[in-house]
């Protein structure tokens, strides 16, 4: 045998994948000679270049960091640094102004609609240095809309309150005709009725301005590097490895204190990185939380704490067997000691829910009662109903999103406490998200366990989206006329205490009719290096980073 | 010889058919299987109308050949793999084909420790056959086998990372020490040349010395039986000899089919590993992208996969016609 053919078999194979790889996976991931933050080119990372970073977070790849596209929290806490809205939630939930030099004129006309102007600063700039003008508000709004036509999921929700917007996003208009440019720096909004919330939604992503040269000049590629309004420039994207920020020391609204913000993509074992001092805040999960919670563990000193705006609950399907009948939900709910799954299952990671509006969200009421635990009274309404007994209501289970080797310890307890106190036996379902969103989608679910999170501090966000009866985010079918002329009242009442008044009774009424059973509100755990000041649990996501320092 | 062509070129005109009716079946599988794509990545956010919106945009409700069409249309003429879910703002040349790199470098240094401690180990193991060695060699190394990663991972970290502070607890590096002038962005860098990498690559190669040194115990011993071996020995050749010249190479002959379909692992990627060390790499991607009914993505791991499989097959039987006359005339004779 004279050469080794097998070792040339090899390093064809080998050399042939790898160049094959590269050949077709190396598109063009820069801004180009058009990129205003990169006038020379290139892609602007140096990855032997020291990543020096003040703090150093965990975090994931965004969806995407197009305010227009984005729907999910992972996105807009990103999304939230770079670029900035008219109007912005400040760390006390209030609406605050952004861009806007105030918060903004609102005038009702004679036909119904209102109008919101806006004077927008004049130290709000570009990361670039180019001043944001009322031109670009209107741009934004307007791409955003267009963009509802094609690829974005939100844009209908939550601009379609603009007078001509849902004629953009369905296609029979190019420009939405309640976007007014006054003059160089004002912008005046009109929206089809005085709904009261309509500023709380101006705050999420889907609002934010982008810089139209920049969106238009590099179509494909402009998120890699946006140029934003925001407190924080992106200095590089490095697709599953990292994200590093860096302060924007012309911010209107204050420079950060931090210089320098790293996210670390590719994951891993966080708490033990953080153990290992290679990142500066860890999330705490309930594997953890017991020895975080110890005051003789050195990581009790460095835990912190505070509510989110969230709540998982147990939702049913009001329009199938065996839960059309209130009675039937009535007798779940009240068959379950809350109390009790939260001290001794979930080690007190996470309160009872009094109702659906949890502490923090405006409107919330601290004197709420969710249906109480008494089980004698919930086998009563089992027999009252019209199934008569656990064996008239024929198979129920229960469906929640899971890997299938272990269901939620929540919902075990749960099930032993149907059984023993109502003498139920409910089975339970474990489907991966895709399917269990579909089958959510076609009714098929009896009853589901899941959350919901919110995405503005606002009561409409909730009590509305989700138990008016023609809302789409309505996921348990429940019809109920008195809490539609509720909330449809709420919508547009100007004042503010008799609005919150409005969604209490509707909540009342929704506990009692029961098409959910809340469980538990959110909270955060985390652990955070010592030498990092500011970085605070929050209840939802809004700009925070420009808080923190780090000594 | 003329046999032997027309038998390989008619194994080689099967390559495309076979990759239509793989590609087709998975293509047809993703879609019409429960849950899509859209609805995943909206999550608990629900409008039913603006979803449909975006189907038709991504032509999801076209007829199935329609879309096969359109997008191995794409793939062949322009090796565009299409477009993400997951990731909006990329391709999805421009996510999986970099992850495919990074659990390349990492598999690849794996194999190489793999097959460097089993083969040797099996030759060492053929050798003793008859004392207590032979067992116990390879027994020794069937104790990394049974831990699984899932295990071994988190124990590596304790005690690498935290306890004695010699290795980090990353897995891959969040500053490249080493990076190729010239290759484009996601490539640039080789991550495996770290000691972030060294508790993945561990986890990934210790499990597999005692597979190969079984087989490659086997292989030899079945050659050291052979008339020529004795042959050799007679002959008055030094025992380093006959093992270099007439044990080993037979011995690699079947080997190196075994090694030739380990390289199409190479670019898959350990799904537990990579998890639970923090590697960016194909097989978190993969996962991934199953769970979030990421079509595109799903399609490219298969038609890279299934590709990759049946050229390689291919290869190995032109391979064994070169080395091995007895085929090619045997071939003839029939």
């Amino acid at each position: 045998m004279t050469s080794n053919p097998r070792g040339f078999l090899f390093s064809i194979i080998f050399i042939g994948v790898a160049a094959f790889m590269m050949a077709c996976g190396g598109d063009d991931s820069g801004g180009g000679g058009n990129d205003p933050l990169n006038p020379n080119g290139g892609s602007g990372s140096n990855p032997g270049a020291g990543v020096d970073a003040d703090l150093r977070l965990v975090g994931g790849d965004p969806i995407t960091l197009d305010p227009a596209l984005a729907g999910d929290e992972g996105s807009a806490t990103y999304i939230v640094e770079l670029f900035g809205g008219l109007v912005t939630i400040d760390r006390n939930l209030q609406i605050v102004p952004d861009l806007a030099e105030a918060m903004p004129q609102v005038t009702t006309n004679a036909d119904g609609t209102q109008t919101y102007t806006f004077k927008i600063r004049r130290d709000a700039l570009f990361h670039d240095g180019r001043p944001v003008t009322a031109e670009d508000v209107r741009y934004s709004l307007n791409r955003t809309a267009k963009l509802g036509q094609t690829t974005s999921a939100t844009a209908e929700a939550y601009l379609g309150d603009i007078v001509g917007a849902r004629d953009v996003t369905r296609g029979r208009a190019d420009e939405v005709s309640g976007l007014k440019v006054v003059d160089n720096s004002t912008i005046s909004i009109t929206i089809d009725s005085p709904k009261a919330y309509f500023l709380a939604k101006l705050t999420y992503p889907t609002a934010f301005v982008v810089d139209k040269q920049q969106v238009e000049a590099n179509p494909r590629n402009w998120t890699r590097k946006p140029n934003g309004t925001g407190p924080f420039k992106m200095v590089e994207w490095r697709l599953n490895e990292r994200i590093i920020l860096e302060a924007n020391n012309r911010y209107h609204l204050g420079a950060p204190t931090v210089g320098r913000v790293l996210f670390l993509l590719a994951g891993g074992s966080v708490l033990t990185q953080y153990e290992n001092d290679e990142l500066d805040v860890a999330g705490i999960s309930t594997l953890d939380i017991e020895r975080v919670q110890s005051t003789r563990d050195p990581l009790n000193a460095e835990y912190k704490t505070g509510p989110n705006l969230s709540v998982s609950y147990i939702g049913f399907n009001t329009k199938t067997p065996p839960f059309d009948d209130p009675k039937v939900r009535q007798a779940f709910a009240m068959s379950i000691d809350r109390d009790q799954i939260a001290r001794v299952v979930l080690k007190n990671m996470a309160p009872v829910a009094n109702g659906i509006m949890m502490p923090g969200l405006p409107g919330y009421n601290a004197q709420s009662k969710a249906l109480a635990f008494d089980p004698a009274r919930a086998k009563q309404l089992l027999a009252e109903s019209k199934y008569g007994s656990a064996t008239g209501l024929g198979t129920v289970t229960i469906t929640e999103i899971g890997g299938g080797a272990n269901a939620g310890v929540a919902t075990q307890a749960i099930l032993e406490m149907w059984r023993n106190n109502l003498g139920v036996e409910v089975s339970i379902a474990q489907t991966e998200a895709a399917s269990f969103f579909d089958d959510l989608d076609r009714g098929r679910l009896q009853m589901f366990d899941i959350g919901w999170i919110m995405d503005y501090p606002d009561p409409e966000d909730i009590i509305d989206l989700l138990f008016h009866s023609t809302s789409r985010q309505n996921n348990t079918g429940y019809s109920n006329p008195q809490v539609d002329s509720l909330v449809t009242q709420a919508r547009t009442e100007q004042d503010q205490t008799k609005r919150f008044q409005l969604y209490q009774q509707a909540e009342q009424m929704i506990i009692q009719d029961a098409p959910w059973i809340p469980l538990f509100f959110g909270r955060d755990h985390y652990v955070v290096k010592p030498n990092v000041k500011g970085y605070e649990p929050l209840p939802i996501v809004l700009p925070r980073l420009r808080y923190i320092t780090v000594e | 010889m003329d046999s032997t062509f027309n038998y390989l070129a008619r194994r080689l005109l099967w390559v495309p058919a076979i990759l239509f009716f793989v590609t087709f079946v998975a293509f047809a599988l993703a879609r019409f299987g429960p849950g899509d794509p859209v609805r995943v990545a909206a999550g608990n956010f629900r409008d039913p109308e603006a979803f449909e919106r975006i189907r038709e945009e991504r032509g999801l409700d076209d007829p199935i050949h329609i879309q096969y069409y359109t997008y191995m249309k794409g793939v062949v003429t322009r090796l565009d793999f299409g477009d993400t879910f997951r990731y909006r703002d990329f391709s999805v040349n421009e996510v999986l084909f970099p992850a495919m790199w990074r659990s390349m470098q990492y598999n690849t240094v794996a194999l190489a420790i793999t097959v460097g401690v089993g083969i040797p180990l099996g030759i060492f193991a053929a050798r003793r056959q008859g004392t207590w060695m032979d067992p116990a060699s390879i027994s020794s190394f069937l104790v990394l086998q049974s831990i699984p990663a899932l295990v071994m991972v988190p124990f590596a970290l304790l005690f690498f990372s935290l306890k004695l502070g010699i290795l980090p607890a990353s897995g891959w590096p969040r500053d490249c020490n080493v990076v190729v002038p010239g290759l484009p962005p996601g490539y640039e860098c080789i991550g495996v040349i770290s000691t972030e990498a060294i508790i993945p690559v561990l986890a990934l190669s210790l499990p597999g010395i005692a597979i190969w040194g079984r087989f490659t115990r086997a292989f030899t011993v079945d050659v050291m039986k052979e008339d020529y071996v004795r042959t050799a020995r007679s002959k008055g050749l030094s025992e380093y000899q006959v093992m270099k010249r007439h044990v080993l190479r037979n011995a690699l002959l079947p080997l190196s089919t075994v090694i030739a379909f380990s390289l199409i692992g190479l670019i898959e990627g350990s799904f537990f590993v990579e998890t639970l060390t923090g590697v960016p790499g194909a097989g978190r991607l993969t996962f991934e992208s199953i769970g979030g009914r990421d079509y595109d993505m799903i399609m490219a791991v298969v038609i890279i996969g299934s590709t990759l499989y049946l050229l390689t097959s291919v290869a190995i039987d032109i391979l064994y016609t070169i080395i091995d006359p007895r085929i090619r005339i045997g071939a003839r004779n029939n």
